[in-house]
């Protein structure tokens, strides 16, 4: 990508860039990220010789990834890093493996080097998995207090945490609630037996209702639920039921995923994506135009191309991700993105208590120096903001990187614009006609000020959103 | 090793070789210099004496002409051509056996993976016989020639001019497969080029070997006599002895005039990275010393003798060469295009009668070859400067396709050429390209007398303003030889193929003969893939060119959402236009992924469509979840989605895989 002088006079989304001229050949981040994956003995001297990139300063992070990877057991569409306890293992209270590993985490925690000057706390804080549920509370409390102690913890911060039907009981929601966890995020995943045994889930219907019982006896007023579409025999009429049993049991919020289908995974082994007993490509797509259809009508926005929620229920950690700010990532397999660099965390046990020894002895940084390859970071934009229904912000997006890279974008979705799988909005986020965007950018209009923004379309562009995001990704980098 | 090796290489023999004679049976042939020339040999006393050489260095003024025999192998493919040559090298001691690799003098990749020979080479051998009757003094050594040739009828070019160099060659038949197709044109070849022929049946280790078969084929068929025939295996050794004591006895020294001011003969040239152009030569007369002025008698230019040498077989230096030796010569010419093949190169202050040249080369068959990747246009068009250096047979000139872009249309001398210049291209040069449908030129006449040479079929107007009054296409005389049981078979396909039967006979109790005019455009996509099949591999097949003949001819146009896609536009016979144009549609839609609009695809003569099929748009391609913040993963991703589709070629909306390219060029 070419770039020009572009002396930022606006912030650009959260990020603010001080732009002097650019090295050629510098090292990608991504290539920086494995490298360090890798080699976890890797010294500071050798990232920095490699490191010759743009500077740029970069918001303090405001919000932490915390994986706690214990599950009953692996389901078949799982290839998360994952520590599979046993079926048998309801009780989980007192088992060394996750007290251990809970011990280890907050060693990485500890470790973690903090020299962001200004004193910010964090807003938000994800508990992901694995099933971080199986985590007995006590334990949970103990890694809020090391986040707190080092970082800061704001007082109304989003607090979420996964939970697995089956794995919790109302006495031990209470006691999340007393560590001021607000938010649940609910795996439902669908509300058939049939599918919930054939995708290997440890549970069955009848925890899924008790769940939600518990849930909103004693649970936050905040919470999710998250479904699956696309799975091995789902027919039609048993989405329109799950979604049908999700909007009934009003949550907040909803997250919709299409089954992908992973390499080593078990239905990666049975099943080819497309084929029985897999939906067709069509009737997957039908999936999904039904979930936007039936909970747009059930008051939810689709703000994302997985999430919907009631007005203002956005997920606050969530969005980090899709506006490219900064976070922390603990835990097995955690991913972080400090200092402009993106960080995967080992994902196996052994080589992720080694990464935390040597992070204790000083031997590593998963910070970035905010030297970033612009073009890396352009694509990192524009890939994450066309998940959303914001769209992109043609005007920040123009000043930061270049004007001229804007009008081809916008000239290479002139065809899907036309088609309606790409929306122009005008700056207050009213939709422009095909007409109005053509004869704006026939005018080669530069500061994009009535064509403001571009989204894709609910759902036909979200449906297409990888055809699309690569598309743009060729103007990028051609 | 080399025999095994080649054998295994042989799943995809692409024999054929140029049939010269019209008539198969004119052959009253060679009795005449099959006598035996005036030295009477021991068969035993054979040494290698590179020994002697190596101490002495090499002083080529011991080997007057009588000395000096140059020779060549000819054979049908996989007769053992390349391992007698390894083995002879061996003999004479100019390689070291189980050193080098193994068709010694197939130094290309795409020669040794596809066993053939493309590019002829020679070797220079020193080979010391006792005569009979002179066992009292030492005789000095004999030089010895060996011009490697390819077989292919592709390839007659390079087969010509090194046979130019020759006085005579060994024909190599296989003891159990017999005479095959290009069997019979190497002959003629060598035949027509007063070379002296030595029948060598080879591989007669082999159970199924049947000698006394192969000889009585050769004396139908070529009046060669049974008891001149070498019987031999160059994989266990059986029989060499005979081989270079033969080629000492029967065939003649070159006849050129020690006295006479130098003449050379251009054989070849290529260009290598240190010395420049070298030049492969053979001094017909007189001397070529280091030093020396000559100029070309084509150009008119002249060179300083910077170096000279003989091929031993890697260049040697030997600071002269003289009449009737063929070696190389390296004088300060800046590219090959300086090396006229064919010239003949003098001493500047002489003036000779230059040599007969070589024929032109014909060109018959097109394709465009445009850069897989569009950005690389430089890179091929680097990559074919340097490979027509040593490939001066291809014509090259630039093309502009609307959906490939800036590429080159390329002329070749049949289809095994055309596969082979890709090969070269991608494995000596690292190019990548896409080709489109081979076609050969073709002649159309329009209502106002004007007549259009038509090497791409693009430039063929679809709707053309002028009435086309007649249409010609190039033809070929196939020669088929096949086991009696695959005569309907063969007939079945050759009349499918619009062939049309000249000869039908029998050359023994098992094998029969044909002969068919064919339209070559019949014959250059998949004829001799389809034959193989339906006679189980039996079939051999080679052709030479023939006249043009009226042929009702269209244009054939593939439209993707209406707009032609000028790369995939073919010339057909009127009659085979609906099917042609039915498979190249169904095959496009097996090729191009759904996308996010309906593609129709359709095949048009002029307005009127004749097949369509259409791809319904793209329902879903999105990642549901970016797992845990891990942007990276999904980042990869979509980052290999979109260098999949920059390798895709555009035309209109449309994505083009370059698989689809690909696959069009094997609907016939």
């Amino acid at each position: 990508m070419r770039l020009h002088h572009v002396i930022p006079k606006s912030t650009f989304l959260p990020i603010f860039f001080t732009l002097s001229s650019r090295t050629p050949n510098m090292p990608k981040v991504e290539s920086l990220c494995t490298m360090t994956n890798f080699c976890a003995h890797i010294t500071p001297t050798v990232r920095e010789n490699a490191s010759t990139k743009t500077p740029i300063t970069t918001n303090p992070p405001a919000s932490a990834y915390i994986h706690l990877p214990f599950c009953r057991k692996r389901c078949h569409y799982c290839d998360f890093p994952i520590v599979a306890l046993g079926s048998s293992s309801s009780q989980t209270d007192d088992d060394p493996r996750i007290q251990h590993y809970v011990e280890l985490l907050c060693r990485e925690i500890n470790a973690t080097k903090s020299e962001f000057q200004t004193n910010q706390p964090l807003e938000t804080v994800f508990f992901g998995g694995g099933t971080p549920s199986l985590v007995p509370p006590r334990l949970v409390s103990l890694i809020l207090d090391v986040l707190r102690s080092k970082f800061g913890l704001a007082k109304d911060a989003e607090i979420s945490i996964e939970m697995d039907p089956g794995t919790f009981d109302a006495k031990k929601m209470e006691d999340l609630m007393k560590l001021d966890v607000n938010r649940v995020s609910l795996g439902v995943q669908a509300f058939q037996e049939e599918l919930l045994k054939a995708c290997g889930r440890a549970h069955g219907v009848d925890e899924v209702y008790e769940a939600i019982e518990i849930i909103k006896s004693c649970g936050p007023k905040n919470w999710s639920m998250d479904l699956i579409s696309s799975l091995p025999h789902q027919t039609a009429s048993m989405w329109e039921e799950s979604l049908r049993l999700t909007i009934e049991a009003q949550p907040t919020h909803v997250s919709v995923y299409d089954l992908q289908v992973e390499e080593d995974t078990k239905f990666g082994i049975l099943y080819k994506p497309g084929e029985f007993p897999l939906p067709s490509d069509t009737d997957s797509a039908g999936f999904y135009r039904m979930a936007s259809r039936a909970l747009a009508e059930g008051g939810y926005s689709h703000y994302e191309i997985s999430s919907y929620c009631k007005s203002s229920f956005e997920c606050k950690h969530n969005s980090t991700y899709w506006k490219n700010n900064p976070f922390y990532g603990f835990g097995l397999g955690a991913a972080s993105y400090l200092g402009g660099l993106r960080f995967s965390r080992p994902r196996k046990l052994k080589e992720y208590t080694n990464y935390v020894q040597n992070l204790e002895k000083g031997l590593l940084d998963c910070r970035g120096n905010n030297d970033v390859d612009v073009k890396d970071m352009a694509m990192d934009v524009v890939m994450l903001s066309l998940r959303t229904s914001s769209g992109l912000d043609l005007q920040s997006f123009g000043k930061v990187y270049d004007g001229r890279l804007v009008h081809e974008l916008c000239r290479a979705y002139q065809p899907y614009i036309k088609s309606g799988h790409v929306v122009c909005l005008d700056e207050q986020r009213r939709a422009l006609t095909v007409d109005e965007c053509n004869g704006l950018l026939l005018r080669k209009e530069d500061n994009f000020t009535r064509l403001r923004h571009i989204r894709l379309s609910d759902p036909d562009g979200f449906l297409l959103s990888n055809e699309l995001i690569s598309l743009a990704f060729r103007v990028l980098s051609p | 090793m080399g025999f095994l090796r080649k054998t295994s290489q042989n799943l995809n023999p692409k024999c054929f070789h140029l049939w010269r004679t019209s008539s198969f049976l004119r052959a009253s042939i060679v009795n005449s210099k099959l006598s035996p020339y005036r030295f009477a040999l021991t068969q035993s006393f054979c040494s290698p004496s590179r020994q002697n050489l190596k101490e002495a260095g090499i002083d080529l003024t011991q080997y007057p002409p009588e000395r000096i025999r140059n020779f060549s192998i000819i054979a049908h493919v996989d007769h053992g051509k390349s391992t007698l040559a390894d083995r002879l090298l061996e003999l004479t001691g100019t390689i070291k056996r189980g050193h080098g690799q193994p068709q010694y003098l197939d130094k290309l990749q795409v020669e040794r993976e596809r066993g053939i020979t493309v590019k002829a080479q020679t070797a220079t051998m020193f080979h010391k016989c006792n005569l009979v009757g002179d066992n009292t003094s030492e005789q000095p050594p004999f030089l010895i020639n060996l011009i490697d040739t390819p077989g292919h009828v592709d390839f007659s070019y390079e087969v010509s001019r090194s046979l130019a160099a020759c006085q005579g060659a060994l024909l190599v038949v296989d003891a159990a497969q017999g005479v095959q197709a290009q069997t019979v044109a190497n002959f003629y070849l060598a035949f027509e080029s007063n070379l002296t022929i030595i029948p060598v049946i080879n591989k007669i280790d082999q159970p199924t070997a049947d000698p006394d078969r192969v000889k009585a084929q050769l004396k139908s068929m070529f009046d060669l006599e049974p008891t001149h025939a070498l019987l031999t295996s160059a994989k266990t050794g059986q029989g060499l002895e005979q081989v270079l004591p033969a080629i000492i006895e029967r065939i003649p020294p070159p006849p050129g005039k020690s006295t006479s001011p130098l003449r050379m003969l251009l054989l070849d040239s290529y260009y290598d990275e240190y010395k420049g152009v070298i030049c492969h030569v053979a001094v017909v007369d007189g001397v070529l010393r280091k030093g020396d002025k000559i100029s070309s008698a084509a150009t008119g230019q002249a060179y300083e003798v910077l170096d000279v040498g003989i091929m031993h077989p890697e260049l040697t230096s030997t600071g002269i060469l003289l009449t009737g030796q063929v070696g190389y010569v390296v004088s300060g010419m800046r590219s090959t295009k300086e090396a006229r093949i064919g010239d003949t190169l003098h001493q500047s202050k002489t003036a000779v009668e230059p040599l007969p040249g070589f024929k032109p080369v014909k060109h018959m068959v097109f394709s465009g070859l445009f850069p897989a990747d569009g950005s690389d246009f430089d890179a091929l068009n680097h990559a074919i400067e340097r490979l027509t250096c040593n490939d001066a047979s291809v014509s090259v000139t630039k093309e502009t396709s609307t959906a490939l872009g800036l590429g080159f249309r390329c002329g070749f001398l049949g289809l095994l050429h055309m596969d082979v210049f890709h090969q070269r291209l991608e494995q000596e040069y690292g190019a990548h390209v896409i080709s489109t449908v081979p076609t050969v030129p073709y002649i159309f006449e329009y209502s106002d007398g004007s007549k259009a040479h038509v090497q791409n079929p693009a430039a063929l107007p679809s709707n053309p303003k002028k009435r086309v009054i007649a249409s010609w296409e190039p033809t070929v005389l196939a020669t088929i030889i096949i086991p009696s049981e695959y005569v309907g078979a063969v007939i079945t396909l050759c009349s499918e193929r619009r062939g049309q039967q000249l000869e039908y006979s029998f050359i023994d109790s098992q094998r029969a003969f044909m002969k068919y005019r064919l339209p070559l455009r019949e014959v250059v996509v998949d004829f001799y893939n389809e034959l193989k099949s339906i006679t189980s591999g039996y079939a051999s097949f080679d052709y030479e060119d023939s006249e043009y003949q009226e042929a009702d001819l269209v244009k054939l146009d593939i439209l993707l959402n209406g707009q032609p896609v000028d790369a995939m536009a073919t010339i057909v016979h009127n009659l085979k236009a609906q099917r042609v144009g039915r498979e190249l549609v169904d095959k496009l839609k097996k090729f191009i992924d759904r996308q996010m609009f309906e593609i129709t695809i359709q095949a048009a003569i002029g307005s009127k469509i004749i097949a369509r099929e259409t791809i319904s748009a793209m329902r879903k391609n999105v990642l549901a979840k970016c797992y845990g913040g891990d942007v990276t993963r999904k980042r990869k991703l979509l980052e290999k989605q979109k260098e999949g589709k920059k390798r895709m070629k555009r035309v209109g909306s449309v994505d083009i895989p370059q698989e689809a390219f690909n696959e069009i060029l094997k609907v016939s």
